[in-house]
């Protein structure tokens, strides 16, 4: 059986915790890109519907800050991933 | 859903209940005397409120634009509250005197006091559904 030394191991668990880290923050740019599109439809929705115009800002603000929590999850993880590894 | 037209109204209202909400971890942490959570729960809070505010101005200007660049603009935005949301907890993590898990929660709390807001709504809307089948 292959044995390790103690600072081998720690830098495997350290690099591990570090690409764990980047792959959790690949995580933030799916509600970039999703926002996006809503803004895109919501610009044509004004355009179609103008007197909407309040209600369309309403709803598109209220799933913007829904959405952008899953962004502030995958930061938390990866800042422990950073931090403890 | 209350001033469903008006979004500046819609805005403040959920402020105001946010931090009438915020108020209980506050006075909590203060009464244990836990400084650095109430530090962290507060730095969280203010940066999650003007982020919430600067978002509606932000969707305000992009509805006057095309549809191809207000979708730009708008990705490009959340990019850049992602970073400063990452500055924010890297600043708690790296501070002792901030405690990193309250911050996180301080910038959820504006999410959370919307889906509370949305969770009371629908619940209102079903029970008045089943009162109304009862008539």
């Amino acid at each position: 059986m292959v044995s390790f030394s103690p600072e081998v191991v720690d830098s495997i668990i350290r690099t591990a915790s570090l690409i764990g880290a980047g792959l959790a923050v690949i995580a933030g740019i799916g509600p970039g890109i999703g926002m996006g599109y809503a803004a895109g439809a919501a610009t044509e929705a004004v355009r179609r519907q103008p007197e909407a115009r309040g209600a369309i800002i309403t709803t598109m603000l209220l799933g913007q800050v829904i959405s952008g929590s899953t962004g502030i999850y995958s930061l938390v993880i990866a800042i422990f991933l950073i931090f403890s590894g | 859903m209350k001033y469903i037209d008006e979004p500046a109204k819609l805005q403040q209202e959920i402020l105001k209940k946010t931090y009438s909400l915020a108020l209980i971890p506050l006075i909590y942490s203060l009464i244990r005397g836990e400084f650095a959570t109430l530090l962290g729960f507060i730095f969280g809070l203010l940066i999650a409120t003007l982020i919430f505010r600067l978002r509606l101005i932000q969707i305000e200007r992009a509805l006057d634009m095309q549809e191809k660049k207000a979708s730009t603009f708008i990705r490009n935005r959340y990019f850049i509250e992602y970073i400063i949301y990452f500055v924010v907890l890297f600043v708690a993590r790296k501070n002792p005197s901030v405690n990193f898990l309250a911050a996180a929660v301080g910038l959820f709390f504006v999410k959370l006091t919307v889906i509370g807001l949305v969770m009371i709504d629908i619940i209102k809307g079903s029970l008045e559904k089943k009162l109304e089948s009862y008539r």
